[in-house]
């Protein structure tokens, strides 16, 4: 199978997929949900036979003329993949828990459909090197979370659903502004003709919004934890595992692949990042509702990637991406178990919960553990991304932005101690509350894998870190940048 | 020999430790077994480990990039505290297997027990910063589990513990990279800096993390809410043993090795602070405590002091002092634990006035006790008294003079509440409000390894020269600080000069302090603190200490963070988002509103809009396309 087929086949597979699934929907139930596993499974495999491709050491590119002057560029390197991976891994996981999760609401055809064309939204996107197509994928992610935040129609839902998409749509035009920029400079929107082009203030700037909005990164964050409105499964999946990470990839492709920015808002990105994170992690430790929380406490671990990223050096980068593996895994587990906790007892509040460790306790253990992954407590995988962003930022000679960076590991441990304290131990404090069982065994069994694998991930790192570093080579393989690097160093 | 062997301390107790997890509840002593099994095979290799002897053992593989390598290296200083963490483990395995005898949860905390302590065992090897931490930070995992078996309101206490070791931790992992930042490299014996800007910084954050490990202040206000809610083995095990052995490890190794201290720098006298400061505060909560446990506990936080006051001198006998101190304290401490569990199980109760009258009903616990009590308290032959002395003496050598005189304050203190714990506990009357009327000393499983340890404590204070030899002195060895001190390790023979005459009185003084006390609580033995407690400023610090005014936890945590965090919330937070949902809400309804007025259908009036529209693209293109 080569690297060409398998490309496409990552891509479209889902993507056709996507718009079969009601047909299939309309003859089976069942069948239409096995049909989606089996995508999201086809996709994770597809894309883990791209593997052999991004360890030859050499970028690979797909280039066809689609019409109009817009050429279909994919790039198949270590950072395309190790995003593909890490995202339809973590999907994939998600679709499986959302068949027992969904199965008593209306709308399903539509559920499954959003899903897995989000799913192939997202693989195109990180493939796409050219960045109108960027674009393109990026706002059919954009459509496909506006549908799925709204999947319960009431009103207020919808006025949430819109909420996320202005927001994130709204910053993407201005991101296009920046492109369009960028490409009155260079007469290309082919990222790898861009390669080491230095891009000014201003393009950054616009560009940046577009990241940040779709990242739920201050001042755009609070679209994230309203859109916790949705079916728990959507929450996981935008929150966690991909959505948000769409802009991470995004900085990582643009800002540290592609071009060289200037000097100055390299340390302004990593300030942003900083804010993000300690402003996000304090409203946390306030909130009362679990999704929120969790939501918050995503804005929050974004904030270390980019941190991490914006130290443009190897170590931070190589922290950042392996950020992106542990923190879907671990997050994806929280908001999941949340799930089985709002299915189990009905609400959302934490101040009424309490002692539910008795009712589930393979949920709260599994909980404990992707806390202690986001914590960045060993021996779990959040420890070594945790690790080596800071040092990033250190090496960066940002000392106290690190030491900031630290005060809010600190800040998250508490938020996360609180949390689950208040869920699981103590006393049943609202006594209407309660939770007999566990939730349905497949989602139990999700959850648990999730935070399996977080130990998995932390334990046998070198496996993740292998295509990291992978990742980075290519990510950093721009000369440009290595001279800036020397000055740091 | 096969360097692979070092991997057996580590995964042995961790294996044991997981198949503990899985064991079926019906394989009856199959927890006590395994445990048995494990720690002996650690002791074992342990002292294989230790008797390798020279250079030590190494093992080095690369575990991922970025200099993370696993690194691990049995050199004399980790060798030696491997074997004193694998000798308590066994015996504490014997101990628990009694004690925690058809209590709930058992299970899990035998489990608890065999990982930390195989991840003990890593962090004590490791030669790379990466893997201490790996095995350092794992630790808070079975320290929350640990805890959280306890009583009802455990899991309070298991969160307070986490969350002021988390925050220790992320201490240390900042100094590490500030470290690593400096000096290029993670493998811990490259590391050789000088504590002057970052590189002070990274000192004392590090320090810090071993320190807080240890119980110094202010991280240690877990330890007494631990001695109530936590099961007692657990006592006896972290805060009392195996904690002291890490923390103070830690802190021999980053102040001796990775920097050094030299006798009254700036570094110097912030560890003699904090150890001057930890041994009086501590040592004063201590004295008016009402309860077995909790008085015990207090101690393990004052004892701390001593070692990092005697490291912090910077001089040969001081850090002499504080190394043996630690491993002394191990012991006694342990023992002492020990007992109070004795007394738990036997007595029913740990209240002071309750009990009175025990040595004749559990002679063999009272005598571990009261061996243990003055080894504590520093009495001559006894163990602790060997090791204080060379505190005291390094403290005098320093020049300093508050330093040694808080050491003899916490010295008149320390034997002032253990002869009132003592007395209280052992002579007296037997207390009629004792729940179980004819306690009798326990089986064998908890008294051998009381013994055991309380024979150490004697063997350690009368042939004091044989561990500081074999274990102590070689930590020192070679090593800059030694210069200047003619003949080297001359040191721990025993001189009788002012010194030890002062020490000598401060007994004297603890003890007609003691019988002053009970003279005034009228016999009452558990009352004999109760005149320094009413003194007239000591009692508003006393209750203040009570309302947990000084409690770290109470006014960081749960007061400063969360009102930071609060207001943050309230206005970044919620103000953003007001944003976005009142004034863009707003500003977009007057702006449909205007725009509404011009959709009047006409076709002109649109062919207008798009004109203007298309002029400003062209203008904007016109600009920015040059």
């Amino acid at each position: 199978m080569g690297w060409e087929f398998s490309l496409l086949a990552t891509i479209l597979v889902p993507i056709i997929g996507a718009f079969t699934l009601p047909l299939i929907g309309l003859a089976s139930k069942p069948g239409r949900n096995a049909w989606a596993v089996i995508l999201g499974l086809a996709t994770t495999f597809f894309a883990v036979t791209l593997l052999p491709a991004a360890f030859s050491g050499e970028t690979h590119v797909f280039q066809r003329a689609i019409g109009l002057g817009v050429d279909a560029t994919f790039v198949v390197d270590g950072l395309s993949v190790f995003m593909a991976i890490a995202s339809s891994l973590i999907s994939t996981l998600i679709i499986i828990y959302s068949l027992g999760y969904i199965k008593d609401y209306h709308y399903q055809q539509e559920y499954f459909l959003m899903v897995v064309l989000f799913l192939g939204a997202m693989m195109g996107l990180v493939f796409s090197a050219n960045m109108i197509l960027m674009y393109v994928f990026w706002e059919i992610t954009g459509i496909c979370s506006w549908r799925l935040i709204g999947f319960f129609r009431d009103r207020e839902v919808v006025i949430k659903a819109d909420k996320a998409f202005l927001v994130t749509a709204g910053g993407a035009v201005f991101m296009l502004l920046g492109f369009a920029l960028v490409y009155a400079k260079t007469g290309t929107f082919n990222m790898l003709d861009m390669r080491g082009f230095p891009i000014g203030g201003l393009a950054v700037a616009l560009i940046t919004m577009g990241i940040f909005a779709k990242s739920a990164t201050l001042p755009f964050h609070t679209w994230l934890p309203d859109a916790g409105v949705a079916p728990t499964p959507v929450t996981a999946l935008l929150h966690a595992a991909v959505l948000v990470k769409i802009g991470v990839y995004a900085f990582a492709r643009i800002f540290n692949y592609t071009f060289v920015i200037p000097g100055d808002w390299q340390t302004y990105l990593m300030i942003l990042g900083l804010i993000s994170a300690m402003v996000s992690a304090s409203a946390a430790l306030i909130e009362t509702n679990i999704k929120r929380i969790l939501a918050l406490s995503t804005v929050s671990q974004i904030g270390y990637i980019f941190m991490g990223l914006a130290a443009f050096n190897t170590i931070g980068v190589a922290g950042a991406l392996l950020f992106i593996l542990m923190h879907g895994l671990a997050k994806g587990g929280l908001f999941l178990a949340a799930g089985v906790i709002e299915h189990g007892t009905g609400t959302k509040d934490i101040t009424k919960m309490g002692g539910l460790i008795k009712a589930m306790p393979i949920t709260a253990v599994a909980f404990i553990m992707c806390v202690f992954s986001i914590v960045g407590v060993p021996p779990f995988g959040g420890f070594f991304s945790k690790f080596m962003v800071i040092q990033g930022i250190i090496k960066s000679n940002h000392i106290a932005i690190g030491a900031l960076a630290i005060f809010t590991a600190v800040l998250t441990l508490v938020y996360l101690m609180r949390l689950f304290t208040l869920v699981f131990l103590g006393e049943a404090r609202d006594h209407s509350i309660h939770a007999h069982k566990e939730g349905t065994p497949t989602m139990v069994w999700v959850v648990a894998s999730l935070a399996v694998l977080s130990l998995a991930a932390g334990i046998l790192v070198k496996y993740p870190m292998d295509l990291v570093n992978i990742a980075v080579r290519d990510v950093l393989g721009n000369p440009a940048i290595h001279d800036i690097l020397g000055v740091l160093r | 020999m096969n360097p692979n062997i070092l991997l057996i301390p580590i995964l042995v107790p961790i294996i044991a430790g997981v198949l503990t997890f899985i064991l079926p509840k019906s394989v009856k002593w199959g927890k006590e077994i395994l445990a048995l099994i494990a720690t002996a095979i650690t002791m074992y290799y342990a002292a294989v480990i230790f008797k390798a002897g020279g250079e030590g053992l190494r093992l080095f593989v690369p575990w991922t990039s970025f200099g993370i390598n696993f690194d691990l290296w049995a050199y004399h200083f980790p060798r030696f505290i491997l074997l004193a963490a694998a000798g308590f483990e066994i015996l504490l395995a014997l101990y628990t297997a009694s004690f925690m005898e058809g209590k709930n949860r058992s299970k899990e905390y035998f489990a608890y027990f065999l990982l930390t302590a195989g991840l003990a065992n890593g962090a004590i090897l490791a030669n790379n910063f990466v893997v201490m931490l790996f095995f350092w930070e794992s630790l808070l995992a079975t320290l929350y589990g640990m805890i959280s078996v306890g009583n009802k309101e455990a899991f309070k206490t298991a969160t307070k513990a986490l969350v002021i070791s988390g925050i220790a931790d992320f201490a240390m992992i900042l100094g590490i990279i500030f470290a690593w930042q400096l000096s290029g490299t993670l493998t811990m014996s490259e590391i050789h800096l000088e504590p002057m800007g970052l590189g002070a910084a990274a000192f004392v954050l590090m320090g810090l993390g071993a320190m807080a490990k240890a119980g110094a202040m202010p991280f240690h206000t877990w330890i007494p809410d631990a001695a109530i809610d936590a099961p007692l083995p657990f006592m006896a095990y972290l805060p009392a043993a195996l904690e002291k052995l890490l923390g103070i490890y830690m802190l021999g190794r980053i102040s001796l090795e990775m920097f050094t201290i030299h006798m009254n720098s700036t570094m110097s006298i912030f560890l003699m602070t904090i150890g001057a400061v930890t041994i009086v505060l501590a040592v004063m909560m201590a004295l008016v405590q009402k309860d077995y446990k909790k008085l015990l506990s207090f101690h393990a936080i004052s004892q701390v002091g001593y070692m990092i006051l005697g490291i912090g001198t910077g001089v040969p006998a001081g850090i002499v002092g504080g190394l043996f101190h630690m491993l002394n304290h191990a012991m006694y401490k342990c023992t002492l634990f020990l007992t109070g569990g004795a007394v738990e199980k036997q007595a029913g109760t740990t209240e002071l006035k309750k009990l009175g009258g025990l040595f004749k009903l559990m002679p063999i616990t009272g005598v571990a006790f009261w061996v243990a009590a003055f080894a504590i308290s520093g009495v001559p032959p006894f163990n602790g008294f060997v090791s204080k002395e060379l505190v005291f003496h390094g403290a005098v050598e320093t020049g300093i003079m508050i330093f040694p005189i808080a050491a003899w304050i916490g010295a008149i203190f320390t034997f002032a509440s253990f002869l009132k714990l003592g007395h209280a506990t052992y002579f007296g009357q037997q207390s009629p409000e004792m729940p179980n009327k004819a306690p009798k000393d326990p089986g064998l499983a908890m008294t051998v390894p009381m013994l055991v340890i309380a024979l150490g404590c004697i063997l350690f204070g009368v042939y004091s020269k044989l561990p500081l030899k074999y274990l102590i002195q070689p930590v020192l060895e070679g090593r800059a600080i030694l210069e200047g001190h003619a003949g080297h390790m001359e040191f721990w023979t025993f001189h009788l000069n002012w010194i030890v005459w002062v020490s000598m009185a401060c007994l004297v003084i603890a003890f007609l302090l003691h019988k002053y006390g009970v003279k005034k609580g009228q016999g009452q033995a558990y009352l004999a603190s109760e005149p320094i407690h009413n003194l007239p400023v000591m009692h508003t610090l006393y209750d203040w200490a009570e309302a947990r005014v000084f409690d770290i936890y109470e006014w960081f945590v749960n007061g400063l963070l969360k009102g930071a965090a609060w207001t943050v919330f309230k206005v970044v937070d919620r103000g953003i988002d007001a944003v976005y949902e009142r004034l863009i809400v707003f500003v977009g309804g007057v702006a449909t509103g205007v725009l509404k007025e011009y959709h009047n259908g006409l076709y002109a009036n649109y062919l207008a809009w798009v004109v203007g529209g298309f002029a400003l693209l062209v203008l904007y293109l016109a600009v920015l396309v040059k």
